[in-house]
């Protein structure tokens, strides 16, 4: 369990027995954890104790790569509930040979786009928004970039903003991002330069009208 | 290498999994000055992009996400009875319209096959009709021939044996309301030509202005143009009452 938070009680007993397997190696007891993709196919039979630790899980990245696109944390909270329920409601089409990050995140995506038609506007993420998260023990400086940097990805482009956020801020792996996005590894990379450097170039402008 | 082929690997030297065996990336930065610079300058801005405060979400998400898989699972759990669909609203309201339906047609076709049972009894119910108001118009007691006059009522127009009764009432019954009644009664006879003609014949027999006149207005009402020799020889009686008079002038207009 990610956060070390107590399920409630009714899922406790269910997701103990997805997240934990016990088996035996040389007559020794071992204990590991359920992977997310045998977790998912055990919700795509039909259990849905498994959907409970994928949310413990995942909902905190989730919910954080919803905020650093769209810079909304409520509708990020819904957009994050509306991602789990689409794996249960596309749960038969997983496919446990992919990646469930990959397949996660494509939810996300997808969720991410028909908020933005619901509501026939993208959000405008404002830079009070990102400038104002918790900054607690953090020098000056260091707090400065931080909002600066934060100011500067609220101007990217969507599809930049949100391939940092995946390659960078969730550390996904570049296949998990191929597959994702639709395309190669080789494009991936090249993308994810350019959104580096369009950042950069935006974040030094703004470094330099402040110290100008 | 070129310029454009190491920047395509620029995002694996800042994550350090560069594979750069052969030396050629490092190489290619130690000659390019400008691939330098932004290499080195990139990588500062994408390890602090590493470094972004995480957001907590509400508690509010977990708990709301718990309450709406709760719901999921119970739908599941009913749908996983046996015959579940038998509570589903929209079974039960196909129920109710194939029993509407299967009811509305079980009484066409019951309709339909005891007309003549139904014809039958109404028969028997306009006989006994008939037969009472026969009778009461024969009675004694005025008040039993007023109701014996309002039997007449709903026999059929067609009946002679009632029409008969009844122009007999109009023109010997000594009572002045139960001649009234019969005339009245007598315009459900109206098709019939004889009953025309009798309430024509009815009025010379009369003494009493108030069925003379009630049978004035009948005539009127009827367009009996075979009228006017009667009206005109009642008009022709000296002693005749100067309301029915005036009563028999106009009608012999209308009917003109």
């Amino acid at each position: 369990m990610g956060q070390g938070r107590a399920l409630p009680g009714e899922w406790q007993g269910m997701a103990l027995l997805h997240s934990v397997t016990f088996g035996y190696a040389a007559g020794i007891p071992i204990v590991y954890e359920a992977s997310d993709s045998s977790l998912m196919q055990a919700v795509r039979d039909g259990d849905l104790g498994g959907l409970a630790v994928l949310f413990e899980r995942h909902h905190r990245p989730l919910f954080n790569y919803f905020v650093h696109v769209n810079g909304n944390r409520e509708l990020s909270e819904d957009l994050v509930q509306d991602v789990f329920f689409r794996m249960l409601k596309y749960r038969k089409s997983y496919q446990p040979e992919r990646s469930f990050t990959a397949w996660m995140y494509q939810i996300a995506r997808n969720a991410h786009v028909d908020s933005i038609g619901k509501r026939k506007f993208e959000v405008e993420i404002g830079d009070r928004e990102f400038a104002s998260t918790n900054m607690m023990d953090e020098n000056l400086k260091r707090k400065q970039e931080v909002a600066l940097l934060k100011r500067a990805m609220a101007r990217l482009p969507l599809e930049k903003r949100e391939l940092l956020v995946l390659s960078r801020y969730q550390n996904l792996k570049y296949e998990e991002i191929a597959g994702i996005l639709g395309c190669d590894i080789g494009a991936v990379k090249v993308r994810v330069y350019r959104a580096v450097r369009a950042l950069g170039q935006i974040y030094f402008e703004l470094a330099g009208e402040k110290a100008s | 290498m070129n310029c454009e082929q190491a920047r395509t690997q620029f995002v694996d030297y800042w994550r350090g999994t560069l594979e750069d065996s052969a030396g050629e990336f490092r190489t290619h930065l130690g000659s390019c000055e400008r691939c330098r610079a932004e290499a080195e300058e990139l990588k500062d801005l994408w390890g602090t992009l590493g470094t972004l405060p995480e957001e907590d979400p509400s508690m509010g998400m977990r708990v709301r996400f718990y309450d709406a898989l709760r719901t999921w699972r119970q739908q599941e759990a009913q749908r996983r009875q046996p015959l579940w669909w038998l509570r589903h609203p929209a079974f039960q309201a196909a129920c109710a319209v194939l029993i509407l339906a299967v009811g509305v047609g079980t009484g066409y076709l019951v309709r339909g096959r005891d007309s003549t049972e139904v014809s039958q009894l109404r028969g028997e119910v306009y006989n006994m009709r008939q037969l009472v108001a026969l009778s009461l118009l024969q009675q004694q007691s005025a008040s039993d021939r007023l109701r014996g006059v309002n039997f007449a009522y709903h026999v059929e127009q067609s009946d002679p044996q009632v029409l008969g009764a009844l122009l007999t009432t109009v023109n010997h019954d000594p009572s002045v309301n139960v001649r009234l009644a019969a005339v009245d009664a007598l315009r459900n006879f109206s098709d019939s030509p004889v009953g025309r003609k009798g309430v024509v014949q009815a009025l010379a027999k009369q003494d009493s202005p108030l069925v003379q006149i009630a049978i004035l207005d009948q005539i009127v009402e009827l367009h009996e143009k075979s009228a006017v020799p009667d009206i005109q020889f009642l008009l022709s009686v000296q002693s005749l009452n100067p309301d029915v008079r005036q009563r028999a002038q106009w009608a012999l207009k209308q009917l003109q």
